[in-house]
């Protein structure tokens, strides 16, 4: 056993929302610390993975013990301002539906919190909402 | 001074009572050694008197199901449901991790609690007694 990679968790995390919105229709999707510029009026998601609290799980050292590694996945959502919610919400529930309760690659996805609507939008101009939801994967030592 | 963390501690078993191997995934262990009284007061006395009597220990194991199977960890959870159980399977609970400080003795893994609850990992408590001599290494 090895210390978990953390690299590999949120390859695991981010590739599933980048296959899933390459199908169609595709939506543009970008992750942290990608220079992205969006077209006015136009449809696409940002996906931003963050690693939280590491938790003790097991007795032991730093051979034969486990932790508990959890983190939070915030998705927002961004569809043309003044067109209604319906094709944000439809985008929505394609995120949730792909996370809602699996387990892929020993990564374990809690339900979903949203699509809540997102009062002032960043970058402004859009119809923004936000899907979060936590995770938890296990590291073996 | 040196102080341990519970992280520290761990847990060997052998249910053919010989050679002791590690519990995998073992969450949390305590034992209660306890020594009955045995009361002396004469009559007339003042104040109550008592000797020591018989020493016995209880305590329980707390791990993680793992699925494990054909190995310690796995008879450790299925113990209890051994049959003709003579309580010479070797108990060995460690206090430190370089394995020398430890409650040594024989018991009986008189209860097992399997729990699944939603949102959580599922746990494994089992409670044992010992079975004779309590060997304090700590």
């Amino acid at each position: 056993m090895a210390a978990a990679n953390l690299n590999t968790i949120r390859a695991t995390i981010e590739g599933r929302l980048a296959t899933e919105l390459a199908l169609s229709p595709a939506i543009p999707v970008v992750f942290h610390n990608q220079p992205y510029v969006p077209t006015p009026n136009s449809t696409w998601v940002q996906c931003l993975v963050s690693f939280g609290a590491n938790n003790y799980l097991t007795l032991g050292g730093t051979t034969g013990s486990s932790n508990s590694i959890i983190g939070v996945i915030a998705i927002n959502i961004f569809t043309p301002k003044g067109a209604g919610p319906g094709a944000n919400l439809t985008i929505g529930k394609r995120i949730r539906d792909l996370y809602n309760r699996v387990v892929v690659s020993g990564v374990h996805f809690d339900p979903p919190i949203g699509p809540e609507v997102v009062a002032a939008p960043a970058p402004e101009g859009f119809f923004q909402t936000q899907v979060r939801l936590t995770f938890e994967t296990f590291e073996d030592l | 001074m040196a102080f341990y963390r519970g992280q520290q501690g761990s847990v060997k078993f052998d249910d053919a009572g010989a050679t002791a191997v590690a519990i995998a995934s073992t969450r949390s262990w305590s034992m209660t050694v306890e020594k009955e009284s045995l009361d002396t007061t004469a009559l007339g006395n003042t104040y109550r008197a008592n000797v020591g009597g018989l020493i016995s220990g209880s305590g329980t194991v707390e791990l993680l199901y793992t699925a494990s199977s054909a190995d310690e960890t796995n008879l450790f959870i299925e113990h209890v449901n051994t049959a003709n159980d003579e309580g010479t399977a070797l108990f060995e609970l460690y206090l430190d991790t370089t394995g020398t400080k430890a409650i040594i003795f024989d018991g009986v893994i008189t209860s097992a609690e399997y729990t699944a609850t939603v949102g959580e990992i599922e746990v494994i408590t089992c409670s044992f007694v010992s079975n004779g001599t309590i060997t304090l290494n700590i």
